[in-house]
């Protein structure tokens, strides 16, 4: 009996449209849209390209020139040096050409048109040479081993800053966007799991009424129908996960079997809830769909899905609420996991979302267990 | 002897201050094809689903095949047929898988199953769309559906409610005959409906319902035969005096009678001849007349008499 039941539930279930609407083509469609808008953001902003700079070098500073030259010829170049006298970047710089000009000298002086990102880089520049170049000089004056040793890593210092990162993960904030966004498609499980209750209680939907009538133990039903929900999430969870890892190419770090273990716990949440609020009996079915769908997307809201700051800030005023909120749980769990290094604090989020999971189940058998109704 | 199918026992249900059924008593034999008649709202839906353990009672008992119904008797349940007012199938899977899944509820082996499956789609006569989605089928063929779904597990006992509302003649017809059909197989049969054509072409045996309460039970004859009237007589005639619509009300066996100014409605009670003797009145006095009808009395003028009201409102 359970295995039919489970049987024609994944059927049904598979061939619900809406169902397959909101739990795979919106995250997908989504997904892409992130991928698209912040593919953008990140070229615009934190991407910046070469910066092109002429240098009138009229003191002939050779320390400069090899300094210059190493930085425009590593890999990802800062500069990308135009040597020339001081007409020549003049006209340079009014073609913009170039977004500055060096000008050697006592000390490196810096010229540009306007003010932008680019310019800002190339006065931080400036300023970082002349400053390591003032202490080399003060070393010297008292130390000249020592000055040596500043002098040798004189590019090094002002040509990048290096990255050390704490974790396997990728703690790009860009990302936590798409950890929000299985957050969502996990929360939208809600349907899912109003629809088990839809077609199990008679006083909901006439097949509710048929299935009443029949000699399949409500329990068996309701069991067979939540597994299968919990089956047709877990499935939409990992589809959106490798489509956002393979296909979009979302960098989830290096723990990937755990973002999909989270991603199919926080489905089942989601489902479990659903379920619950379903077997709420005293609201109608179309105020338990209107319920979910504003309630997912609020839980979605303060999980920070819309707002960037919305979880710190509920954080640092309504901490519990972040704590009870499963959206915030789920997303948190993906949080950790790139985070920190250890697994302590992620061991704590599943957990949680385990006992969600349990709690809401449990909740929803004893509210539906119901064998007879007040009216139909 | 006839074993007694169902029993209900002074079954009364309250909506707050309504009284949906109101000491409500029934007792259903083997093999009858049992009416449950009345307008919308008197009770007949809340019967069944109080008979199915769906909807909780505030007082009586009820008992099938001789055993107390409650929601967890499944050996009383897997003998019910049930075929809701509401179309109740799933719109992602096709008739077969429909009719398979319900069945399948019922029946786990398989292969026997299967063999059932088949012989409810024959019988509904939906050999043709058996891959079909509901969304897909008319009307009349999603009842037949419904009704496929109801039987396919062969039930000793088979429910319908409303089965024909919104069908088209030529499936209304097809879903009575079958209904006979099954009775004659050896089902049980309680049928509800307020169209008392049906109920008086299928049912051995008839329970008049109206404000949660039986007004009336017997077969159509016994029904009938409770009420004063016996033919009712309907002449087309214009300009007709008041003193000859008195000669006519003066006849014997006639009890009232009604003219609109176009028609002449005489109403008897038993007596042979009665419409020879209202036509030689409206000779006798040289009244030209139309077109003469003579009927019979219905379940309509059994409800009508008994609680003074039409069974069905005149837009049905």
């Amino acid at each position: 009996m359970f295995l039919h039941n489970l049987f024609y539930d994944l059927k049904t279930s598979l061939r619900t449209k809406d169902l397959i609407i909101w739990l795979m083509v919106f995250p997908l469609a989504l997904g892409a849209f992130f991928k698209f808008a912040f593919d953008s953001i990140y070229e615009e902003t934190t991407k910046f390209s070469t910066v092109d700079v002429a240098v009138v070098d009229e003191a002939g500073d050779k320390a400069f020139r090899a300094v210059a030259d190493g930085m425009a010829a590593s890999d990802e170049p800062l500069l990308n040096v135009t040597y020339a006298d001081r007409e020549e970047a003049l006209e340079l710089l009014k073609k913009e050409e170039v977004k500055g000009i060096i000008f050697t000298g006592d000390e490196l002086t810096l010229s540009v048109g306007y003010s932008d990102i680019e310019q800002a880089v190339l006065k931080s520049f400036v300023e970082e040479y002349n400053l390591r170049i003032r202490m080399i000089e003060r070393a010297a004056a008292q130390d000249p081993a020592a000055a040596m040793k500043a002098a040798a890593l004189i590019s090094e210092k002002v040509s990048a800053v290096n990255e050390e990162p704490l974790t396997d993960g990728n703690p790009d904030y860009m990302v936590q966007y798409f950890y929000n966004l299985l957050a969502m498609v996990a929360m939208f499980g809600i349907m899912n799991g109003l629809h088990i209750t839809e077609i199990n209680q008679a006083n909901i939907s006439a097949l509710g009424a048929r299935k009443s009538c029949s000699p399949s133990p409500k329990l068996v039903s309701i069991c067979s129908a939540l597994t299968a929900a919990y089956i047709i999430q877990t499935v939409c969870m990992v589809l959106s996960v490798t489509y956002l890892r393979f296909i979009l190419r979302v960098d989830f770090g290096s723990s990937l079997p755990l973002i999909y273990l989270t991603s199919a716990l926080g489905g089942t949440v989601g489902v479990s809830m659903g379920f619950l609020i379903g077997s709420i009996s005293f609201l109608s079915q179309k105020a338990k769909e209107s319920l979910t769908v504003a309630f997912s997307l609020l839980l979605c809201f303060f999980s920070g899905l819309m707002v960037e700051n919305m979880k710190m800030n509920i954080e640092q005023h309504i901490p519990w609420f972040n704590r009870i909120n499963p959206a915030a749980v789920i997303s948190d769990s993906f949080y950790c996991l790139n985070i920190y290094s250890d697994y302590s604090r992620y061991s704590e989020k599943v957990l949680t979302m385990a006992a969600f999971t349990v709690f809401f189940a449990l909740l929803g058998f004893v509210f539906t267990r119901r064998k007879k109704y007040a009216s139909l | 002897m006839e074993n007694t199918v169902v029993k209900i026992d002074n079954l009364v249900k309250r909506y707050g201050e309504l009284i949906a059924l109101d000491h409500f008593s029934l007792e259903i034999k083997q093999g009858e094809v049992f009416g449950l008649l009345g307008p919308n709202g008197s009770g007949k839906t809340t019967t069944i689903n109080c008979l199915l353990s769906l909807l909780a009672f505030d007082k009586g008992t009820i008992e099938i095949f001789g055993k107390p119904m409650s929601p967890t008797a499944y050996d009383i349940k897997k003998n019910i047929g049930v075929i809701m007012q509401n179309v109740a199938v799933f719109d992602e899977l096709t008739v077969y898988e429909n009719i398979d899944y319900f069945c399948g509820l019922y029946i786990t082996d398989k292969a026997e199953r299967r063999k059932y499956v088949e012989d409810a789609i024959k019988f509904v006569g939906l050999e043709d769309f058996t891959k079909f989605y509901p969304k897909k089928l008319s009307g009349g063929l999603l009842r037949r559906l419904n009704i496929a779904c109801g039987i396919a597990h062969k039930p000793k006992l088979i429910i319908l409610d409303e089965p024909t509302v919104a069908v088209d003649p030529q499936s209304r017809n097809r879903i009575l005959e079958g209904i006979q059909e099954l009775n004659r197989n050896g089902a049980t049969i309680i049928y509800t409906s307020h169209y008392m054509e049906e109920v008086e072409q299928i049912c051995s045996r008839i329970a008049i319902m109206d404000k949660g309460r039986k007004i009336a039970e017997g077969t159509k004859d016994e029904l009938k035969r409770m009420i004063k009237n016996t033919e009712t007589i309907i002449i087309e005639v214009a300009g007709l005096s008041d003193e000859i619509r008195a000669k006519a009300a003066a006849l014997p066996h006639v009890y009232d009678t009604e003219y609109d100014g176009q028609k002449l409605t005489v109403y008897c009670s038993g007596g042979k001849h009665n419409l020879i003797r209202v036509l030689g009145v409206l000779q006798e006095n040289d009244i030209s007349f139309g077109r003469v009808f003579s009927e019979l009395p219905t379940l309509n003028d059994v409800f009508l008499e008994i609680t003074g009201k039409a069974l069905r409102d005149k837009e049905e």
